[in-house]
């Protein structure tokens, strides 16, 4: 029946009352973010959220089932009478790509329709390095997860998590690129992409997606409120609240790196004062002066530092550097200790390569939180550091995905076609995308044919 | 220590001497008593066998007992029931090399959610975190291993020609990590080079996989296989073809050695070093039962082994004299 009502669909509407294909899509929509929300639930539970008649409920999912978008194939228990039939979101129907964008390196993986991370691969990559090598490389990593998958199902969208804010709050999927780094500016990344893997792409900040990836996947499940703290060269914050990622007017929340804040005589940005770079810089400084003994024994070695290597040798009991990492969490507490103040978490997690290197920092930042928080803030409130690494961009990354293929406004207007990459706005992109002259190439992708 | 690689979730690799025991450590492992398993893909292999020879060895010195060494034949079924009947047998810790990604994530995470330590050698499912589900990944560098293998076979391969990657086909750390290294260095270094990429699902297919990419591609001028197993298959189709066609593969198992000394059909392995993998390991193992804080990735760096060094690496390697063949194929004996 729903393939006869999807052929009805695309024929000239006439006077008269408008035909149910036409009026289904409002109930389709809402019947299958209740289902996204509640996996598995029953279709007694769908006629009692949705408030629509049994019917009508009955029909729609007929319909759904014909698309290809949920699975009703498994028996629940039974409380009774007959077990009821579980309706699930056909999470296998479609992958997502994600990746991850970081100053350092480059993360890539494929996603499930529930937003569940199947694959990832992490490798070093520096942002520094011109787009077209950052293009070619993504593209190419994209594809060969893309071809691990053993199942055929395709490509329904492409999440990217960046190192900088990405303005605007709407779900639709990009149309041009934005300048999230100065490189980029002028730069077709997103078309390029829309143009390798036909699909449409999305982008949220990394600390967005890490925050969203910590609470769906790791320390925040469940939780209603968290502060997630990223530490790297920039510092930021991303806020969960009612359960909720914020996002503000512009998805420009958590820019805490750009706060003054004092040490001694010094004042400076948060990023300037406590980052990664000055982490580098003081740890290049106590090398060569040899208040290190562990960084001094490195650069002997013809060794270059980094900041890792400066946390490492604190983890290792380096005084020089535990020092470092000491003033770093002090300074990044005093203003974590406001935003608890002003947020009341239930958690609070950081992360980053250096976080997660030692335990310095996540001391420093809990004896600022805890010296400078009102009793009733800090009685239930837990500190701790991030367990998933660059996972959690990746994760939350899916999770994202997920969530804007479903997003009302976009699934109203591919639901009766049963995928996203029918959906008219995406298709006239793509449309243009093709007659619009082609951008300089990504070098192919490995042969696979054999495969 | 070099680690080109990344870890399972982006992790900068901590090297092996951040979990050295300190006598005290052994002392306190000793008045536990502590049990341990130990779930491999196979022990058919040598690497396999040296891992345990190092994992067995620390542990004895920490008084821990080894109550089960379980082989799983690289099914994802087998390990799942193995790990799921360690359940009853309550060990204090197992250490574990998950043969899949997906498959054997739940089983792995049903040992954490029972108390039970895990130590991950080689492969971190993904889902499965340190710290939440896991103590410690301890594995080689892959990604630097297939680097070594890329930049070792390179000289062999003439201007335009085609090189092809042997893969294999399950969704597996180690060998994600060395193939997709290998492809970035050809790729960036002779983008010359054409790549021609098939994969084996089973040991036993990588002959016939050989065979087949052999008759698409006549030309091949090299050829990576992601082990040393199936490269010895490998190996064997390639000694029977016309031309020589010079290989490199990763571990330095007996036979790829003798393969390597007699100069044919390998030019140069990427070794790991299995012996001292199993002691971090085993180490971790024992820091992790006694709570002390564990890195979420361990790494060690490869070895390149060509037919110059192989004696000596060999040595270093297995701490064993290198086989007869081997001394005799690069003239150190008659």
């Amino acid at each position: 029946m729903a393939q006869d009502l999807i052929e009805i669909s695309g024929l000239a509407r006439g006077k008269g009352r408008p035909r149910v294909a036409e009026t289904a899509a409002p109930s389709l929509v809402e019947l299958l973010n209740l289902i996204r929300a509640d996996d598995p639930t029953t279709r007694q539970e769908l006629e009692r959220k949705s408030e629509l008649g049994r019917a009508v409920v009955s029909d729609r999912l007929t319909m759904l089932a014909d698309l290809g978008l949920i699975d009703e194939s498994e028996l629940g228990t039974a409380t009774g009478g007959r077990a009821p039939r579980l309706v699930r979101l056909a999470a296998k129907q479609g992958r997502v790509l994600v990746a991850t964008l970081d100053q350092s390196a480059l993360g890539v993986g494929v996603a499930d329709l529930s937003g569940k991370l199947l694959t990832e691969h992490h490798e070093a990559f520096e942002l520094t390095a011109p787009p077209q090598a950052l293009a070619e490389r993504l593209t190419t990593l994209l594809r060969w997860s893309l071809e691990r998958q053993t199942s055929p199902e395709g490509l329904w969208g492409i999440s990217l998590s960046v190192p900088g804010t990405v303005p605007g709050s709407a779900g639709d999927f990009l149309t041009r690129t934005p300048a999230v780094l100065p490189a980029w500016e002028g730069f077709p990344l997103v078309e390029m992409l829309t143009r390798s893997f036909a699909a449409p792409v999305w982008m949220r900040s990394s600390v967005d997606t890490m925050t969203m990836g910590e609470l769906h996947g790791g320390a925040g499940q469940g939780l209603g409120s968290m502060l997630f703290i990223k530490i790297g060269r920039r510092i930021g914050a991303g806020i969960v609240s009612d359960g909720r990622l914020f996002r503000g007017a512009q998805g420009a929340t958590g820019l805490i790196g750009a706060l003054p804040v004092h040490l001694g005589d010094r004042a400076g940005t948060l990023d300037a004062m406590a980052g990664s770079d000055m982490i580098l810089r003081e740890g290049r400084l106590a090398a060569e002066t040899g208040r290190s003994a562990f960084l001094a024994d490195h650069l002997r070695r013809g060794g270059e530092i980094t900041a890792i290597d400066v946390a490492q040798a604190a983890q290792m009991g380096d005084a020089a550097c535990v020092e470092i990492l000491t003033t770093s969490g002090r300074l990044i507490g005093q203003v974590v200790a406001t935003l608890t103040n002003t947020l009341n978490p239930e958690l609070i997690v950081l992360s980053g390569s250096i976080v997660q290197t030692n335990d310095i920092i996540l001391a420093a930042v809990r004896e600022a939180v805890y010296g400078a928080s009102h009793p009733l803030v800090t009685r239930d409130l837990r500190i701790v550091r991030s367990q998933m690494g660059s996972s959690a961009g990746l994760v939350g990354a899916a999770r994202v995905g997920a969530e804007l293929l479903f997003t009302p406004e976009f699934l109203k207007d591919w639901v009766m076609q049963g995928s996203p990459l029918k959906h008219p706005g995406f298709a006239a992109f793509r449309a243009g995308l093709d007659l619009a002259p082609p951008p300089p190439a990504p070098s192919p992708p490995p042969s696979r044919g054999m495969r | 220590m070099t680690i080109s690689g990344l870890g399972p979730h982006g992790e900068r690799a901590a090297p092996p001497e951040r979990v050295t025991l300190l006598p005290e450590d052994k002392a306190a492992a000793n008045a536990r008593g502590f049990r341990v398993a130990v779930v491999l893909h196979t022990l058919e292999s040598d690497w396999a066998r040296q891992q345990l020879s190092g994992i067995v060895g620390i542990l004895g010195d920490c008084g821990t007992a080894v109550t089960h060494v379980i082989d799983c034949g690289f099914s994802p079924s087998a390990q799942v029931k193995a790990l799921d009947g360690l359940l009853a047998q309550r060990p204090d810790a197992v250490i574990s090399l998950p043969v899949a990604n997906q498959e054997v994530a739940l089983a792995h995470a049903r040992l954490a959610e029972a108390g039970i330590k895990l130590v991950l050698l080689d492969n971190a499912p993904t889902g499965l975190l340190p710290g939440t589900h896991y103590g410690t990944l301890v594995s080689a560098d892959n990604f630097g291993l297939g680097l070594i293998a890329a930049e070792g076979l390179s000289p062999y391969l003439p201007q335009g020609s085609e090189v092809g990657l042997l893969g294999y086909a399950a969704d597996f750390f180690a060998t994600n990590e060395r193939e997709i290294a290998f492809t970035q260095w050809m790729q960036t270094r002779r983008p010359d080079v054409i790549l021609r990429q098939d994969a084996f699902g089973r040991i036993d297919e990588a002959t016939r996989r050989t065979e087949a990419m052999l008759a698409a591609h006549p030309d091949l001028a090299g050829l990576f296989v992601v082990w040393d197993t199936p490269a010895l298959k490998a190996a064997e189709v390639l000694r029977s073809h016309p031309l020589p066609i010079p290989m490199a593969t990763v571990d330095l198992g007996e036979e790829a050695a003798i393969g390597l000394a007699q100069g044919t059909p390998f030019a140069i392995i990427a070794a790991q070093q299995p012996y001292l993998q199993g002691v971090a390991a085993a180490q971790t193992t024992i820091l992790t039962l006694l709570g002390r804080l564990t890195p979420a990735w361990i790494a060690l760096p490869g070895i390149a082994v060509t037919r110059a060094n192989v004696v000596e690496s060999f040595q270093r390697i297995w701490r064993n004299p290198a086989p007869q063949s081997v001394l005799k194929a690069v003239g150190l004996i008659d």
